[in-house]
């Protein structure tokens, strides 16, 4: 038995693991194995190929077994009532990509979205591809205003690291020139239509301190000869990201970073790998590796590293340090300061306002832009002009214009009716609120081990809600995005509030979040916890801040960076 | 409203409605023999559906819901995507159509002139109408199953899997119709 432990271990001894193959857990891997590391990645969930596993990604509309690929309403209630919160999400062409939640349950305390996908890419096959760098304002807010603790990094210290992500992954966008949302490496913008360019005339005209520019995305639009050689194409304009780019022309996992990874030659990939525990050594005080469940076979077995990312995405990372107790970590792995699983934050979102827009019935445009104009933050910047009485930080916009399709409300029936279907409808106009979300130490994770998955595993009970500051944001981000197309000339502007639950911005933060004093913080300023050095957590959960816009790019910077910091202190033998 | 003129009519005479049917005979709607096999509906339901689609996206200098497979689309639909209740509510919808279309006509839906079957669907689509729902949600479905069809998406609309480049501003003209997707 013996002999037979100390070949398992053998041969299961890796310099580095990484839990989650994501956003994170790809450059993780990238990173790791492009510094000499033999590194594992363990995926909880199934293997998704390149391409060869994205099975509806050249689906055409009359190939579809449902209409409109709609899983049939029986389908999506039996098995996603949670994931079709989302609204657009799960379909024919992408369930495949997401959790079963009737396999996958959690306690809602208070309604909480919780969209997710359990596959080698996880959600960077799904996120939106919006890529903003968090400003210098950002990273000082807390300290600024007492709220939270203070982040640990300052903007000049990441800007590196945003351009190193950046420049591999490909973003395409328009430099402006914002203090509030730092230029970056940017490929070609992609183009407003004839709306959108109107509408930025006049609403900048009319409100100087905002601006309007194209969306910032993870889109190819000129491959570099390192994004070329990876296999990845320009992007096509066809607009069905969800299901997977047979181009590789928008950022993911699959795509970019584990294909990078892969030519390595020291990578391994463990799909159907779910990590129940991190495994620690007390008398080296230092992680020893990981304890795994297969979910194929039910089987238990242990890995070893030298040091252990944590990428599973903030609540499954905020999971297995719950779940990895121990006689030194009694309420949960590096959990002194009784942080973890606290301070969860989301975007809040589906606030806006839309509006009708006459005057160019003539107009069209060709292809399908998969990203829509933002107009970055404009309130509490700092100055007297921007700042608010009602509440503390901001908001951005994404939307765009666009016109009807086919599948408007049309009355009557016959020739009529069919022959103005084949012509495009009105324009209409769009702006949806992203707000950031304060930190708040009772939204909070927390294990359940009442609700058992079908593992026998303890599950999570979320319990989040969006407290004054935001609700005081919201109803200006319904004002301001009405005056803006007021002062547009558009017709029917009117607010909306669709209030949808914490979650349903898809952006969980900060459940291990860094910090300089271990009193207050899972994790130092490399993303190391505290308590354990040689373990790092890259995901979302380190966020102390949530800003106002989206976090991935964050995220991968932080990873870089992390994974930077590790292979040093691992050379100098600080782990 | 226009239902009850209908029934009306069909205490008119029955020279009127076999005048009707007659007419009927050799009209586009009528499909007196189904060129497929119901899997959901029964035959009657079929005909009737086959009838309706029709009407509801005719063939005109692109190909109508018949040529473009609408009615099987409804009748997979119906066994494979609707709910019960749903399910239910398209089944008892065409029953209807063809009991209406014996009061109003003396015959089966599918079977009626052109201009009386467009009187039956006018009356449903009519404030009031018990069968108002059911005409909204069949012809929701019929023109999905059209405009997401390859005669639809690619002869009705434009269609184009692999767009290359967007551009943002072009003259509605050089495209000249509403793109499928």
């Amino acid at each position: 038995m013996a002999r037979l432990n100390t070949r398992w271990r053998a041969e299961n001894t890796y310099d580095a693991i990484i839990v989650g193959s994501g956003i994170t857990g790809g450059w993780a891997a990238k990173e790791l194995t492009e510094k000499g590391l033999k590194t594992l990645v363990l995926e909880r969930g199934p293997m998704v190929r390149h391409v060869v596993d994205y099975p509806t990604a050249t689906t055409d509309p009359w190939d579809t077994k449902y209409p409109s690929g709609r899983l049939p309403p029986a389908e999506l209630k039996a098995h996603y009532p949670v994931q079709d919160r989302a609204g657009y999400a799960v379909t024919e062409y992408t369930k495949h990509f997401f959790v079963r939640d009737d396999e996958e349950p959690y306690t809602e305390a208070k309604p909480f979205d919780w969209i997710r996908g359990y596959h080698v890419g996880g959600r960077s096959l799904l996120w939106g591809r919006q890529c903003y760098r968090h400003s210098p304002i950002d990273f000082e807010a807390n300290a600024r205003e007492g709220i939270g603790i203070d982040w640990p990094v300052r903007y000049p210290e990441m800007a590196p690291w945003y351009d190193y992500v950046e420049r591999f992954i490909g973003v395409s966008g328009q430099a402006e020139g914002l203090a509030q949302l730092p230029d970056g490496v940017f490929q070609p913008p992609m183009e407003m239509n004839c709306v959108e360019i109107d509408f930025k005339k006049r609403a900048e005209a009319r409100f100087p301190e905002r601006r309007v520019t194209i969306g910032r995305a993870a889109h190819l639009t000129k491959p570099t000869e390192e994004q070329i050689a990876l296999g990845r194409g320009q992007c096509q304009h066809r607009n069905m990201c969800m299901r997977g780019c047979p181009f590789g022309a928008y950022f993911s996992s699959n795509s970019a970073t584990l294909v990078a990874a892969e030519r390595t030659g020291r990578l391994q990939i463990r799909p159907a790998s779910i990590v129940t525990s991190i495994l620690y050594d007390e008398k080296k005080g230092r992680a020893d590796g990981v304890k795994v469940l297969d979910a194929t076979t039910g089987e238990e077995m242990e890995f070893y590293a030298d040091v252990v990312f944590l990428c599973a995405s903030t609540l499954n990372s905020a999971w297995v340090m719950l779940n990895s107790t121990s006689k030194r970590f009694e309420n949960g792995f590096g959990n002194a300061s009784d942080q973890l699983g606290r301070n969860l934050m989301d975007h809040h979102l589906g606030v806006g306002a839309q509006a009708e827009v006459p005057g160019y019935e003539e107009m069209y445009y060709s292809g399908r832009r998969p990203n829509g104009i933002y107009v970055p933050r404009f309130r509490n910047l700092g100055d007297k002009a921007t700042a608010r009485s009602d509440y503390l930080r901001g908001f951005g916009y994404q939307g765009g214009a666009g016109r009807a399709g086919w599948n408007r409300k049309a009355p009557g029936f016959g020739a009529e009716r069919k022959t103005a279907l084949t012509q495009p409808g009105p324009w209409a106009f769009r702006l949806i609120g992203f707000g950031e979300t304060l930190p708040y130490a009772d939204n909070r994770a927390t294990l359940n081990p009442a609700v058992k998955d079908k593992h026998g595993l303890p599950t999570l009970t979320l319990d989040v809600s969006l407290r004054e500051n935001e609700h005081a944001m919201r109803k200006d981000m319904q004002t301001a995005a009405a005056e803006m197309m007021e002062a547009a000339g558009f017709k029917n502007v009117h607010g909306y509030d669709m209030s949808p639950n914490p979650g349903n911005g898809i952006h969980e933060m900060g459940a291990a979040r860094m910090g300089r004093d271990p009193k207050t913080s899972v994790l130092n300023a490399h993303n190391q916890v505290h308590e354990c050095r040689n373990v790092y957590v890259t995901d979302g959960s380190a966020m102390v801040s949530a800003a106002c816009v989206n976090p991935s790019l964050t995220y991968m910077a932080l990873t870089a960076r992390a994974v930077d910091h590790a292979v040093s202190e691992r050379r100098k033998g600080n782990l | 409203m226009r239902v009850g003129m209908n029934r009306r009519q069909a205490f008119g005479g029955f020279a009127l409605t076999f005048g009707a049917v007659s007419f009927g005979l050799t009209t586009q709607a009528r499909a007196a023999v189904l060129g497929w096999a119901p899997t959901a509906l029964t035959a009657e339901q079929a005909r009737a559906l086959d009838a309706a689609a029709e009407l509801i996206v005719p063939a005109t200098d692109t190909p109508g819901a018949r040529a473009a497979g609408v009615p099987q689309f409804v009748d997979r639909t119906i066994g494979g995507w609707c709910d019960p209740a749903q399910a239910a509510l398209l089944r008892s919808g065409l029953d209807r159509l063809d009991t209406d279309a014996r009061a109003a006509g003396g015959a089966a839906f599918a079977d009626l002139a052109p201009a009386q079957q467009g009187a039956i669907l006018a009356g449903y689509e009519a404030t009031g109408s018990a069968q108002r729902l059911f005409f909204s949600t069949l012809r929701d479905l019929v023109t999905t199953g059209y405009f997401t069809s390859k005669p639809g998406a690619t002869l009705a609309l434009r269609y184009d899997p692999v767009p290359g480049a967007y551009h943002g501003c072009v003259p509605l003209k050089t495209i000249g119709r509403a793109w499928a997707t």
